[in-house]
């Protein structure tokens, strides 16, 4: 397995970081950038396990993320679930989803496997898009919020809730880092690395990969319930393949292989994304506003550049300056 | 309805024309694909770019066949300039690097077009000769969509000669099956991958140039073919010409008939036939190279 | 029902922010911020673009200074993405603590946003989304349209088609809620006046490459006409290939004025002769508050302004008088919205006010037909249903 002396320091500074920011913010960091890098990051980190981990790349997680927040939206409004008993309901269908997909799916390889997740993630948006119990393409709203009031906490205000968001990011990490640390885990890393080899010595390939499939999805699932919870609001568009593309571009640009870098990259999106776009950060550097309308444009070109000046991401890219010993595995 | 000749005449012209257009926006793509492994999302952008920069040159000459001539070649020498500054040196990089750039390139594009064309529509007439109608077994037909198709089945003839017949076409048949061979024998690879390059964004331009009086021009008109472009290629087998052309034909056709016989199903017909497909086909319907 | 104990549940959630934003009380030289919700990116960023601009130059004709206060805009980007325009309003009011919120274009976002912004209590004026709920069913005394509801604008069509000798009509749209809105109303009155639906197709919205085979299928129904919803790129490209399957001069089109809008009936040009358009606004409309804005518009951009633009810059004028009216004051936002209700000003679309009794605009819609105007082609406007007026919808604004 790798050796990865860089983990732990980097989880702490994160964590801290994190606390650090979340204590000293105001209303809008809480309710809108604070819950969006919890949410994000634990797609992101459960979409590491298959690209950088199991090497399934991915162009369709969003799909799961929306068939958690259909599945918690549905229970909660037309059934009057708690929402406590509709969050594990949600990561739950989206496994079993993943179940049946990923038997058929994990058989494929390379760009084969991107576009069929591509195809599959697509058909569940159009789904939701046409479904008119589900409000079709004008969504649903009014999805209550997780109610821990039995702890003293009201999930109404911004900063309790984006505690719960940022302690269940926490949560999705460390679980994720005790499947990777696990000998299933270095199965995985083994047969993104040598399929035929390991097929030969008669594990079950397809199996494992199904595994990681099922549990990113589950995961994937129980954000799409919090980002639910958070909107108090579902449509569409969750589920769409761009946002399994943004996804993606975390997990690339933290770093993959490496769970926290996942969450990185979640983190250095959204900032960017949400600086770049608000015409007073332009304000403040001297340049004229209408810079922010064109941070798409800013945020391309910083893709570019980060493959050109740090190809494994910037948690790969800390990690290489921190040992430059010879090439990393993955 | 369906089983009205006249009817069915002119829905199979419909999907020839949609196939046409496919073929010749997935073929570029899926040469590079297969010969050089580069997955390039933005490929759509150079259709994209295809697209207005004949809004520009018909525009200015007032020429839609001056605008067929140039603005393919503009778009092969942004191509070219891309791959000498970034592309080249993401050849060895894997997929996730491939995904990350392109993906990078698809924002930069979008935001481009924007600042130089403005946010709003443009369209390109289509030229005079084209712009009537011819009578099908009585029903009136846009003449300019018998074009798009005579120009995807003249790319086909040309690229098929091409690849058969020459020399440079031999080397490329012969890199998308083992490269490593193709430079053992002392051939320049760089060199060819890179005229194969700009080829494919040649026909990329050129797409969105044959396009443009069909489909209205706008930023975004990049994302909608994108996904079905990635679909031909991967559905007909990567690297492979009449590969592609198989893919754009079931794609085209499917489309066309799926959103007349099935409208309930019409968003999801491609998507499900592309699954359905591979899940029988891992490889594609023309594998060039077994699946791994 | 269950949508009040919902919209109780989004009160709840809002109560939160509510005691920091009202304990700032802002002093009366502080400026009065206008939170301006508008894509700058995603599909509609050229809607986005029009509205802003209109609304600036609204600024400028009607001043920016009420009561020793300037006006200031804020903004954010919705990316014509639901999820994006939720956050995009908790930044305008949670971050640039806006006093007033103007746009949104999209009817996704309006659903997305709808009950944050009822929680929050910041008054929203939209300026195009024509959900027929926002304003009926899950109405909000703090969400008010200067722009219009889907069956507003397409109420009168179908009994005027009908009456018009249209007796079989062919109906299209994009499948989503919007476009079954917009067909659904025209159907109710199209019916009612005795015509008969020749068929209806739906294409998927998004993945529609060609409308090839749709326009084969409306021709072998063999209809008087058709009306057909499509906007934008899209109804370039329908309208063009319309022409080109030889439709145009056997099958008359007809549809919400956006199929041949301001923004590009004159790159439609000839194609778009003849369409019957149903719209609160055109151009060509034949007053003088309508010639002096397009005039000061025409000299400022260089082109007509739009249904999209008007919509935006009524609203400004909406919000400067109302705030005229409160003298400036914003603390008490209830009183700015009753200041709103008693607005009344005579527009390029005509006659404008709000409906107290529903929050939606009441207006003039214009029935007219595409013609050659000089060297371009334009809507000229056949017949006017004056204050045009959705039904009350019981919603008797409780704050």
């Amino acid at each position: 397995m790798r050796r990865d002396p860089l983990q732990i320091p980097t989880v702490v500074l994160l964590v801290l970081a994190m606390a650090a920011w979340w204590h000293g913010a105001d209303f809008y960091v809480h309710e809108v950038l604070l819950s969006e890098i919890a949410l994000f990051a634990m797609l992101a980190m459960s979409l590491d396990l298959l690209v950088g981990y199991a090497g399934m790349v991915s162009l369709g997680h969003a799909a799961f993320l929306g068939i958690g927040a259909y599945v918690t939206a549905g229970l909660t409004v037309f059934l009057g679930w708690p929402v406590a008993l509709a969050m594990p309901a949600s990561a739950l269908v989206a496994g079993l989803a993943a179940l049946v997909v990923g038997s058929f799916v994990v058989r494929l390889g390379g760009v084969f496997f991107i576009m069929i997740t591509l195809a599959i993630g697509q058909m569940v948006y159009a789904y939701f898009l046409k479904a008119r119990e589900f409000g079709a393409d004008d969504g649903m709203s009014g999805i209550p919020r997780l109610d821990l009031s039995f702890l003293g906490l009201d999930t109404a205000d911004p900063a309790v809730f984006s505690a719960v968001l940022l302690l269940a990011a926490l949560a999705v990490y460390l679980l994720l880092r005790v499947v990777v640390r696990s000998p299933y885990g270095a199965t995985l890393v083994a047969i993104h690395q040598n399929e035929g080899r390991v097929r030969a010595l008669g594990c079950p390939v397809h199996r494992y990969k199904l595994g990681a499939y099922v549990l990113a999805a589950a995961i994937a699932g129980l954000a799409g319930s919090l980002t639910t919870q958070h909107s108090s609001f579902v449509s569409p568009d969750l589920a769409f393949w761009t946002v399994s593309g943004e996804v993606l571009i975390m997990v690339i640009l933290g770093g993959g292989g490496s769970i926290v870098g996942a969450a990185i990259g979640a983190c250095a999106f959204l900032v960017l994304k949400h600086w770049l776009s608000a015409g007073e950060s332009w304000e403040a550097l001297g340049l004229p506003t209408f810079m922010a309308d064109h941070w798409q444009l800013v945020m391309g070109s910083l893709f570019v550049l980060v493959v050109l000046v740090a190809a494994d991401g910037i948690y790969g890219r800390a990690r290489r300056l921190l040992r430059r010993d010879g090439p990393q595995a993955g | 309805m369906l089983l009205d000749p006249q009817f069915l005449v002119i829905q199979v012209l419909n999907g020839l024309q949609l196939s046409a257009l496919l073929f010749l926006l997935a073929v570029g793509l899926s040469v590079v694909f297969g010969l050089m492994n580069f997955i390039n999302l933005a490929h759509g952008t150079l259709y994209m770019l295809g697209a207005y920069f004949a809004v520009a040159v018909a525009g200015a000459f007032d020429s839609f066949w001056a605008a067929l001539v140039l603005a393919p070649l503009g778009v092969a020498v942004v191509g070219a300039v891309a791959h000498v500054t970034l592309f080249r040196r993401l050849q060895s990089a894997g997929p996730m690097k491939q995904v990350l750039v392109t993906f990078g390139l698809i924002f930069v594009g979008f935001d481009v077009v924007r600042i130089v064309w403005g946010r709003l529509p443009h369209t390109v007439p289509t030229p005079e000769t084209l712009a009537g109608s011819v009578q099908i077994l009585g029903e009136t037909y846009p003449t300019y969509r018998l074009f798009i198709i005579g120009v995807g089945l003249a790319v086909l003839v040309a690229l098929h000669l091409g690849l058969d017949r020459t020399r440079l076409g031999a080397v490329v048949r012969a890199g998308v099956d083992d490269r490593t061979m193709v430079a053992a024998l002392g051939i320049n690879v760089e060199l060819v991958f890179f005229a194969v390059f700009c080829l494919g964004c040649w026909l990329a331009g050129l797409a969105g140039v044959v396009a443009a009086p069909v489909f209205s021009v706008f930023p975004g008109m990049d994302m909608s073919v994108l996904i079905l472009a990635l679909i031909v290629v991967v559905l007909g087998g990567p690297g492979s010409l009449w590969g592609a052309a198989l893919g754009a034909l079931v794609i085209g056709m499917a489309d066309t008939f799926g959103q007349v016989m099935f409208p309930a199903f019409a968003s999801v017909t491609i998507y499900a036939l592309m699954a359905a497909i591979l899940l029988f086909k891992p490889g594609g319907l023309v594998p060039v190279r077994p699946s791994h | 029902m269950k949508t009040t104990t919902l919209r109780g549940l989004g009160r709840v959630a809002a109560a939160g922010l509510l005691g920091a934003l009202t304990a700032l009380p802002a002093s009366a030289a502080s400026p009065i911020k206008v939170g301006l919700l508008l894509p700058s990116s995603g599909v509609f960023a050229g809607l986005g673009k029009d509205q802003d601009i209109s609304f600036q130059m609204a600024l400028e004709d009607f001043g920016d200074e009420v009561g020793g206060r300037k006006i200031v805009l804020v903004r954010a980007d919705t990316e014509s993405k639901p999820n994006s325009g939720l956050a995009a309003a908790k930044k305008l009011i949670l971050r640039d603590r806006a006093d007033v919120l103007v746009g949104v274009i999209s009817s996704g976002v309006l659903g997305a946003v709808r009950d944050y912004v009822d929680g929050a209590k910041v008054p929203l004026i939209v300026t195009n989304a024509g959900n027929d709920d926002i304003t009926g069913e899950k109405c909000s005394p703090w969400i008010l349209r200067s722009s219009f509801s889907n069956d507003q604008i397409v109420r009168e069509m179908g009994p005027w088609m009908a009456r018009a000798g249209y007796k079989r009509v062919f109906l299209m749209a994009f499948d989503y809620a919007g476009g079954h809105q917009l067909m659904d109303s025209f159907r109710k009155g199209f019916v009612a006046a005795g015509g008969e639906i020749a068929g209806e197709e739906y294409p998927p919205l998004g993945e529609t490459k060609d409308f090839g085979p749709y326009l084969a299928k409306l021709k072998a129904a063999e209809p008087d006409a058709a009306f057909v919803f499509f906007a934008g790129g899209p109804a370039i490209k329908f309208v063009k290939e319309y022409a080109a399957f030889g439709l145009k001069d056997t099958v008359k089109l007809a549809g919400p004025g956006w199929l041949t809008s301001a923004l590009y009936v004159g790159k439609q040009g000839a194609d778009a002769e003849g369409t019957l358009s149903i719209l609160n606004y055109v151009p060509s409309i034949d007053s003088a508050e309508n010639k002096g804005f397009q005039e000061r518009f025409r000299a400022k951009h260089g082109r007509d302004a739009s249904e999209f633009g008007v919509a935006a810059y009524d609203a400004a004028r909406l919000v400067i008088e109302a705030l005229q009216a409160t003298g400036g004051a914003t603390d008490d936002r209830q009183a700015l919205v009753a200041a709103m209700h008693r607005v009344q000003f005579n527009g390029p679309r005509g006659p404008f006010r709000i409906d107290p009794a529903t929050n939606n605009v009441i207006q003039n819609i214009y029935i007219s037909e595409v013609e050659k105007i000089g060297d371009t082609y334009g809507a000229v406007v056949k017949e006017v249903r004056p204050n045009v007026q959705d039904a009350p919808n019981g919603c008797s604004k409780p704050f």
